[in-house]
């Protein structure tokens, strides 16, 4: 015969088990999303477009910038909007630039605001601004709402360690594809993945290159 | 004169050939790689597809117009590989040759701007085995000495042999 403090025991560690796995998951969900969703967050488009354009990006370099403002318009405006292209940042922060590494905090930041479009414009618009001076934040504070830049500054703050694993994911992924500078460029079609030639890519010739794609 | 004349023989001579056909070996090889690497990228033939890769190459020289570009990553590589072809057979050897050297010559014109305006880019020669403008610049001299040594030889050589017939 068990006793009533037993049987209490028993119930206690019986809805312990139970309900563990449950918090844990719960717990788990808290914090992985906002990596999983980053990904996301970062891209530009319909997942199911027929192309994917990847971009590893450093916001500090000059040639990313040159990147962002003759092709990157083009095609978000050409080929993303008509749903024809997938555009995915990969953060890849190079140590030669002092702040590039909290410029794609900042970004991140942003993205898990829903806001990334605004704040990839305004950090390669600006980075004449930000690049000597550092002052990433005054540079988004004065492109985006303050109720916008309030959520960024509290998922900076709160989520900085998750933020900076998704960058580190980033370029654990880009250094396995022996990505040495910015931005390098793939483009995936058909499930064949093709890296870009380094250099300013120049937008009418990828603009044939994806036109000769979606015809293929 | 009789310096040229000696060179001539040289080139005729069992040594002197077997240099020219190692010169011809090499040379000949390094552009059909050349074509190869442009045409084969990360594993898979892009036969289709490498006139568009190859002009953003060569586009990020910032030195033609997108016209010249195009028209260059359409056949640089199929030039590549005739003038490489034809040099490892050893046919028109004196033409194929100098043909190569004046290729070589405009190639190390682009290594060298790029180089001195420092752009960041790959050179793009050996498709993404390719290296710094720079470190090009070097590989392309050595094939540049090559490649004069080779268009001497054959018309040196080509002399020689036409004196022996008179």
């Amino acid at each position: 015969m068990k006793s009533a403090g037993t049987r209490t025991i028993l119930f206690v560690a019986l809805c312990a088990a139970l309900l563990l796995p449950a918090w844990a998951a719960r717990a788990a969900a808290q914090t992985k999303p906002l990596i999983g969703n980053l990904s996301a967050a970062k891209s530009l488009g319909s997942p199911s477009a027929p192309i994917t354009i990847e971009v590893f990006a450093d916001f500090q370099c000059p040639q990313c910038r040159l990147f962002y403002l003759t092709t990157t318009q083009q095609l978000l405006d050409n080929y993303v909007s008509t749903g024809k292209v997938y555009l995915v940042h990969h953060d890849f922060p190079l140590n030669m630039h002092s702040h590039s590494h909290e410029a794609a905090e900042w970004a991140n930041a942003a993205a898990a605001a829903g806001k990334f479009e605004a704040a990839e414009k305004a950090l390669y618009e600006q980075q004449d601004t930000w690049g000597p001076t550092g002052q990433i934040e005054q540079v988004l504070a004065a492109a985006l709402s303050p109720a916008d830049m309030k959520k960024i500054r509290e998922i900076h703050t709160t989520q900085l360690a998750a933020i900076d694993a998704s960058i580190e994911a980033d370029m654990a992924l880009g250094n396995s594809r022996n990505v040495n500078g910015t931005p390098t460029i793939f483009v995936t079609h058909r499930g064949q993945r093709t890296m870009l030639p380094q250099g300013g890519v120049n937008y009418d010739l990828l603009k044939q290159y994806l036109d000769y794609l979606l015809q293929h | 004169m009789a310096a040229a004349r000696s060179a001539a023989n040289f080139f005729n001579t069992g040594k002197g050939r077997y240099l020219l056909l190692a010169a011809r070996l090499i040379l000949g090889g390094v552009f059909l790689y050349a074509a190869y690497a442009k045409l084969h990228l990360d594993g898979q033939w892009h036969l289709g597809d490498y006139n568009f890769l190859f002009a953003l190459a060569i586009d990020s020289y910032q030195m033609l117009p997108l016209w010249l570009v195009r028209w260059m990553a359409l056949i640089l590589p199929w030039l590549e590989i005739a003038l490489g072809a034809l040099l490892i057979l050893g046919v028109g050897l004196r033409w194929v040759s100098l043909a190569m050297s004046a290729l070589l010559l405009v190639f190390m014109i682009a290594l060298a701007r790029a180089a001195l305006l420092h752009l960041e880019i790959n050179c793009g020669c050996f498709g993404y085995g390719s290296v710094t403008p720079r470190t090009e610049l070097l590989h392309d001299s050595v094939f540049m000495g090559l490649s004069l040594a080779l268009t001497a030889g054959a018309f040196l050589s080509y002399r020689a042999r036409r004196a022996q017939r008179l």
